[in-house]
């Protein structure tokens, strides 16, 4: 349940306690009143009833009967000597007997009674000469008015809740807007929108905690703003870096070259150095590239230049261009999709020149769709990687052996990697150590 | 054999290197460290193939090549330190036939550079292809439109008439790229989209509604002649 609405609930609830206690104290207070008004009222009548009963009582009921018409009450019975005399619809079996024994004890009672559905005040007297007096007071009238007392006050109460439960709704809302704006800048903080801040807003818990919030905010900001900033400038300096030394590089390659072609005419003691030299300046091209393409893929200047590729026709001609289709088993399967052929070479040829380089022989590649698209599987029967290394792999110049680090940059996974989420993919990675490694490019 | 070429670079150590390397594949060399400077040499001597730097003093590459072009058909291959997409599309728009990128061996230099000449020898022998208004003879190496010649480089002249030999047949970007260019792998197909649109606008009427060289969208481009 939300906050929200437990809210509601909870005002509703104590405004509805609050005024049925109300309510029932007030009727209940009413009720007595009035009912003890009624005895007051009705004692009285009978008191000036008797007083005007004549002294020749036993003789004439039934003129009694017809003096107490108007001041009767609802009905009177007169018991004289055993016999009742009665008037309207009342009568002497109406009297409830306890009432009786009061009254025959000498004493002036009282005694309510519904008499067919209506309800009485009964009031008993004694009188002259052992003869007993009662009068039936009707209290419909006040029945009544009890009644609808308590309807106004059901419906009243009711009501009451009702708009309590709207208050308390909008209350809640209104409370709680904060929080409601609070959860929705954060979750734009998380999107990546630093700048978001909230309106602070009066002196409550609530305006300190949107002023920790923005102070939160605007930390994470500033902090963020510095990290990318240094990033900028590390990346900014690498394609810097790659790109000065790319000039005396091509001259490097270049005087490599012919130094090549005139290998066996150095003296013996000069062409091994030569040889070394050719060499090295081999790897560093091949860091210096590695760098450009990182340098290139970090500033989103590279783009992907899509059309339709068959993978398996690819990936077979990614190894005779490069000599490797005798040392490598491939199993070829249909796959057809539309990414950009040259960063996909540059992938498979990365993948299957490490496990060349890693696994010796027996490097097999495997091309196919399976229920999650296409992918190029590369399984190598080499040592493997420990398991601590592969969530590492992909990052830059992380090598899982630092002694066997001769034999690459340091920065072709991280290529490959950053090259296959370029073309919408992944490269993952599975290997067992003693057994082998295989690399699945996924597209 | 023997062509000239003009190599302009203004890194002496390349400069040297190359044109050493160059002349033992059997090239005849002149070489220059400066833009204007090469713009100069190249309208004084006569030139099979010009080898342009990006990056040069004075004058940069793009310049020396609007010049270039703007007088000559000769064959121009880039040189460009930076692969990124934007100096390999300029130089492409611009009319350059090919691009290598820095650092580049020696042999596949000389590789592009043969490809590209390979592109201006004339064919002889071969029938005039007669198509809508278009004249094209592979022997004499020229195009007309309606009679009138048009001023078509090697790359283009060569892209013409590989796509007008076999009418209504649609040629992937693979495969102009190994018939024109002579790349045998995956070479930048964004050399058949610059030279497609550089030939549009010499042989349409509009080159912005194509009537003769037709796109096939993902696949590549169709002669209807």
């Amino acid at each position: 349940m939300t906050l929200r609405r437990r809210l509601t609930i909870a005002f509703a609830l104590a405004v509805g306690v609050s005024a049925v206690a109300l309510a029932a104290g007030s009727y209940f207070v009413v009720r007595h009143n009035l009912l003890r008004d009624s005895v007051t009222s009705s004692a009285k009548q009978a008191r000036r009833n008797l007083r005007i009963a004549p002294a020749d009582l036993p003789g004439h009921p039934q003129r009694l009967l017809d003096a107490y018409r108007g001041t009767g009450g609802d009905g009177t019975v007169v018991v004289v000597g055993g016999r009742s005399y009665s008037g309207f619809r009342v009568g002497l079996k109406q009297v409830p007997s306890e009432l009786r024994a009061l009254v025959k004890g000498g004493r002036l009672g009282y005694q309510r009674e519904t008499v067919a559905g209506t309800h009485y005040l009964i009031v008993g007297s004694p009188s002259e000469g052992g003869a007993e007096i009662y009068f039936f007071f009707s209290e419909e009238g006040l029945r009544h008015e009890l009644v609808v007392l308590r309807n106004i006050l059901l419906a009243g109460g009711g009501i009451l809740v009702l708009l309590a439960a709207l208050a308390g709704a909008v209350l809640a809302r209104q409370a709680l807007r904060p929080v409601a704006r609070a959860s929705a800048a954060a979750g734009s903080l998380a999107e990546g929108l630093l700048e978001t801040r909230l309106p602070v807003e009066g002196q409550d818990e609530f305006g300190a905690w949107a002023q920790a919030f923005n102070e939160m905010a605007a930390a994470l900001e500033a902090k963020i703003g510095a990290l990318s900033a240094a990033q900028a400038r590390e990346r900014r300096f690498t394609a810097d870096v790659a790109h000065e030394l790319r000039t005396p590089l091509t001259g490097l390659v270049g005087e490599a070259s012919l130094l090549s072609e005139h290998l066996e005419r150095l003296p013996p003691e000069s062409r091994r150095p030569a040889e070394l030299l050719i060499s090295d300046i081999g790897r560093l091209r091949k860091l210096v590239e590695e760098l450009m393409e990182i340098s290139r893929l970090d500033a989103g200047a590279e783009s992907v230049q899509a059309e339709s590729v068959d993978l398996a026709a690819l990936t077979g001609a990614i190894l005779r261009a490069r000599g490797w289709d005798d040392r490598v088993r491939l199993d070829a399967g249909e796959a057809r999709v539309t990414s950009d052929p040259r960063r996909l070479e540059r992938i498979v040829a990365n993948l299957v020149g490490n496990a060349l380089d890693h696994g010796e022989d027996g490097v097999a590649v495997r091309v196919g769709r399976d229920g999650s698209g296409a992918f190029v599987e590369v399984a190598d029967r080499g040592p493997g990687i420990p398991a601590e290394h592969l969530p590492h792999l992909f990052e830059r110049f992380y090598k899982a052996d630092p002694a066997r680090a001769t034999s690459g940059s340091g920065l072709g996974l991280a290529i490959a990697q950053e090259n296959a989420r370029l073309l919408g993919g992944e490269i993952e990675v599975e290997s067992e150590p003693g057994r082998g490694s295989r690399f699945t490019l996924r597209i | 054999m023997n062509e000239h070429l003009l190599l302009v670079e203004d890194d002496g150590s390349i400069r040297e290197v190359a044109t050493l390397g160059l002349e033992q594949a059997g090239f005849r060399v002149t070489a220059s460290g400066d833009g204007r400077e090469g713009l100069v040499q190249f309208r004084q001597g006569s030139f099979d193939l010009v080898l342009l730097d990006v990056m040069l003093p004075s004058l940069d590459g793009f310049e020396v090549l609007r010049e270039i072009r703007s007088e000559s058909r000769a064959p121009v291959v880039m040189l460009t330190a930076r692969a990124d997409l934007h100096d390999v599309v300029v130089g492409l728009e611009l009319g350059a036939d090919d691009y290598v990128t820095k650092p580049f061996e020696l042999p596949e230099l000389v590789a592009r550079i043969k490809a590209v000449l390979r592109r201006s020898a004339p064919e002889p022998g071969d029938t005039v292809i007669n198509a809508d208004g278009l004249e094209i003879d592979p022997g004499g190496f020229t195009a007309r439109r309606h009679g009138e010649e048009l001023e078509l480089t090697a790359t283009e002249f060569r892209l013409l008439l590989e796509l007008a030999r076999r009418p209504k047949q649609v040629f992937t970007r693979e495969l102009l790229l190994e018939l024109v260019w002579n790349y045998d792998y995956l070479g930048d197909s964004r050399l058949v989209d610059a030279a497609v649109q550089r030939l549009r606008a010499k042989v349409e009427d509009d080159p912005k509604e194509p009537k003769l060289i037709r796109t096939v969208r993902g696949v590549g481009y169709r002669f209807d002649g």
